[in-house]
């Protein structure tokens, strides 16, 4: 493996590190993957125990026809009608709130409280109107021989039969299905009553239900509006512009002042400028907390990007030996010339440093999109949080139920990450080399 | 004259830093120290109160946990993220096609912001719905059918697995092959007798067999796990210890931050690999000359010419550990039961919850202290194992 002698391998060695290398790949990039695939399932497809490899990383849906139109639907529930207790399809002559109905379909909080008082029921905007149809089972029940729905409050309402629900002969299951919208993908809608009454539905046999794929663009959006994207945006670039050029400005100039200016105490500076990246953030982390507070500024931006003004100990020392690698003459030949340090810096130095100034900025830009702890501290405002933090809150505030909505809007924080990367590859692959040099 | 305005110039292109360096570094050090003597509640002025935190340091439970979770973790994280950062660069250093497209490949998760890893983890953690036990649940099975298959256990006879044919074509196909394929083997091994070349497949296959049926037995064994209940671990929610008897092994919730850290390890590959590509050929060209085999070449070449990278690699991640915040922070807030109270977690929160500036300051100093005496003892140990090209 380890053989840097110019002659290949042997075929099968190459083979079984190409083996080895793509399993790995594969352990690699499953996280990844199945973050994009959570992403575009819908919310129920998350939280289901996939029965085969396709269902870990494709959402099922399923497509049934309904009074003669084809519509994506959803299993709503198992129907079970007995000889002696059939069950009905009935279209009611009369408007009620939906409030008063059993909901034969809907979120489980709605069983267990069915009984809803007048208020509560004034407040409804869903009725059930004599265009809908409405499940009689063995909670709204319906008398075939009096025309009559029974409402769980009690009233009973005229009503035409539509049709009569036997249990299947041939032991096949029946499925009450209702008609799935992407818009059912949000947490706000679900439970809402205006959905589940109004949509279109029926009980169907297995075998008249189609299973499909279902992939759901649809959550991006959702994701985004929910994490107040564009605004968290906003915030991060701001501060990766100000920490960049900041970053590069100061790490540029002292590391031009350490690598070619000579002055007393030199050595000693740099050598502690050294040693200052052993020093842990959390030992200096709660003075400048303090500092920055008695200045005023906990609650703004100024903490987070003010620092790297100064310069920062890492890039320092990275620019500098850059610099030492320099040619020499020309510095000389424009000191000769009469030009200023400045002058040199900007015409001779930073012409020729352009990749190692890349790499800090590229660096720094990184760091600022990543970081976390920082604008935890400081910040304490929704609208100044940065994508982290966005994130962050947007996670803590649901405890992590909506997983396709949090891998959408993951998806989307780290997409710019890897764009970047793969636009600045050379510079990247360079710097990643060049921190090694340090050892 | 000129003399005293190059110091002026000198001056003036580092006075950024100068600043910096005592504004953000230097104060903070010493006032972090004065602090640390103090009672602070950070609303009002500290009171200076002698070494009562360090006194309480002593006896603070909470934080002996604490200082055992980070130390636990540094001592199987560290060392395994080295062995398969090493590994990992030794494959990619590898001449072939598609070099430069693997590298790509496992530096990208290094790419992803934290708290992205925290949450991605996190779902992945998740102990009903989570891959992670999705895959194990599926491998569990796997290997149950496996092993079933050749030792039949799991079937109703134990034992009556070990002839089927499965287990004997298992046991013949590489000796078949060793013979049959002969010409290609690499050359040390072509010139040996064919009836020894079918010994050492023979050995082979019977090693792969004795690994398959170790893995059912740490699977069955030691994990939890239940392919067809899926009792898999908690994860993150799950305090208990592996194994459950030894009270300071790191718990399922630690393990699983391990794990997730593994996931960054490509980063520190390519340091590596960028090393590795250094090491002078000649090296090998003179090892190879000596009839030295792979194993001897990585083992006096390979990780002697590294080794400056490994010491700085491991020192570097030192200081991480004492830093690991976000993950413990987004993912467990610290639990279950402290098993992933992280010092720096601890210091966040007696700063910013508990308001008790002076006691996190005091933490922050002993971290730091530990950082140093922690680091002087890498360099100690590895003064005889590190190897500088030109000294």
């Amino acid at each position: 493996m380890a053989v840097s002698d110019e002659k290949k391998a042997p075929w099968y060695l190459r083979m079984a590190v190409h083996a080895i290398l793509v399993t790995g790949a594969l352990f690699f990039l499953m996280p990844l993957v199945w973050m994009i695939a959570t992403s575009l399932k819908p919310l129920k497809e998350t939280m289901k125990y996939p029965t085969s490899v396709s269902d870990v990383f494709v959402g099922v849906g399923r497509q049934a026809t309904i009074d003669g139109r084809r519509y994506e639907v959803v299993l709503e529930r198992e129907i079970k009608p007995a000889p002696d207790k059939p069950f009905y399809v009935v279209r009611p002559r009369e408007t009620f709130s939906a409030g008063e109905l059993w909901l034969t379909f809907g979120p489980e909080a709605w069983k267990k409280f069915p009984v809803f008082n007048a208020q509560e029921l004034g407040q409804m905007d869903a009725q059930v109107t004599p265009a809908l149809k409405v499940l009689a089972d063995d909670k709204n029940c319906f008398d075939p021989a009096t025309g009559l729905l029974t409402l769980c409050s009690g009233r009973k309402v005229p009503a035409e039969l539509v049709r009569r629900i036997e249990p299947p002969t041939d032991g096949s299951v029946l499925w009450a299905v209702r008609e799935w919208r992407p818009s059912d993908t949000d947490m706000r809608e679900v439970g809402s009553t205006d959905r589940e009454v109004t949509r279109a539905w029926d009980v169907l046999p297995a075998s008249r239900i189609v299973k499909t794929s279902r992939i759901i663009p649809q959550n991006y959006p959702i994701a985004l509006a929910r994490v107040g994207f564009v605004r968290s945006l906003v915030n991060t670039l701001f501060l990766c512009l100000m920490t960049v050029a900041g970053a590069v400005i100061s790490s540029v100039l002292v590391g031009y002042g350490f690598a070619f200016l000579e002055f007393k105490g030199r050595g000693v500076l740099f050598a502690v400028t050294v040693a200052t990246m052993m020093i842990p953030f959390a030992i200096t982390m709660i003075p400048v907390y303090l500092l920055y507070r008695d200045l005023g500024w906990v609650g703004s931006f100024k903490p987070l990007w003010v620092t790297s003004w100064f310069g920062s100990a890492f890039f320092i020392f990275l620019l500098r030996q850059f610099f030492l690698g320099l040619p020499k003459d020309l510095m000389d030949a424009a000191r000769i010339d009469g030009c200023t340090e400045l002058e040199i810096l900007w015409h001779v130095v930073v012409p020729l440093s352009r990749p190692a100034i890349a790499m800090v900025a590229l660096f720094t830009f990184l760091g600022t999109w990543k970081d976390f702890m920082g604008p935890l501290i400081y910040l304490n405002h929704p609208s100044q949080f940065t994508l982290s933090l966005s994130l962050q809150a947007f996670y803590a505030e649901h405890g992590g139920t909506p997983w396709h909505l949090l891998m959408a809007a993951s998806t989307v924080f780290s997409l710019p990450l890897i764009v970047l990367f793969f636009a600045t590859m050379k510079t990247f692959i360079r710097g990643i080399a060049m921190t090694g040099i340090k050892g | 004259m000129a003399n005293l305005r190059r110091q002026v110039a000198g001056y003036g292109f580092i006075l950024p830093w100068l600043v910096a360096l005592a504004l953000f570094i230097g104060y903070p050090f010493v006032a972090g120290f004065y602090f640390s003597f103090c009672d602070y509640p950070p609303l009002r002025s500290p009171a200076f109160i002698g070494l009562d935190n360090y006194a309480e340091l002593l006896g603070d439970a909470k934080f002996h946990r604490s200082l055992g979770v980070t130390l636990v973790y540094a001592a199987v994280a560290i060392p395994l993220g080295v062995v398969l950062a090493i590994t990992l660069a030794m494959f990619l250093n590898a001449r072939i096609r598609g070099q430069s497209f693997y590298r790509v490949i496992f530096y990208i998760p290094h790419l992803v912001p934290t708290v992205v890893v925290a949450i991605l983890w996190l779902w992945i953690f998740n102990p009903e719905f989570g891959l992670l036990n999705i895959v194990l649940a599926g491998l569990m099975s796997a290997a149950d059918a496996w092993t079933g298959l050749f030792f039949g256990l799991g079937a109703e006879t134990p034992g009556q697995g070990f002839f089927r044919p499965a287990a004997v074509a298992l046991l013949a196909a590489p000796a078949l092959a060793a013979v049959a394929l002969g010409p290609i083997m690499p050359a040390a091994v072509r010139r040996r007798p064919a009836l020894r070349r079918l010994l050492a497949s023979l050995a082979v296959a019977a090693i792969l067999l004795a690994a398959v049926a170790l893995l059912n037995a740490v699977v069955h064994g030691l994990l939890p796990v239940d392919a067809k209940k899926l009792h898999s671990p908690g994860w993150l929610a799950d305090g208990n210890p592996l194994p459950a008897d030894l009270s300071f092994a790191p718990s399922w919730a630690l393990w699983a931050l391990i794990v997730m850290s593994m996931w960054g390890v490509g980063q520190m590959a390519i340091i590596y690999l960028a090393k590795l590509q250094d090491v002078p050929v000649d090296l090998y060209e003179a090892a190879d000359i000596d009839g030295a085999n792979w194993l001897q070449k990585t083992w006096q070449i390979t990780l002697p010419m590294i080794s400056p990278v490994i010491l700085f690699n491991v020192v570097m991640s030192i200081i991480g550990t004492f830093q690991v915040f976000t993950e413990p922070y987004i993912m467990t807030a610290g639990g279950p039961e402290d098993k992933t109270r992280f010092v720096a977690l601890f210091v966040y929160d007696y700063t910013f919850q508990y308001q008790r500036v002076g006691y996190a300051s005091a933490v922050a100093w002993v971290l730091f202290v530990m950082i140093v005496v922690l680091t002087i003892l890498a360099f100690r140990i590895s003064q005889k194992r590190v190897y500088y090209a030109g000294r």
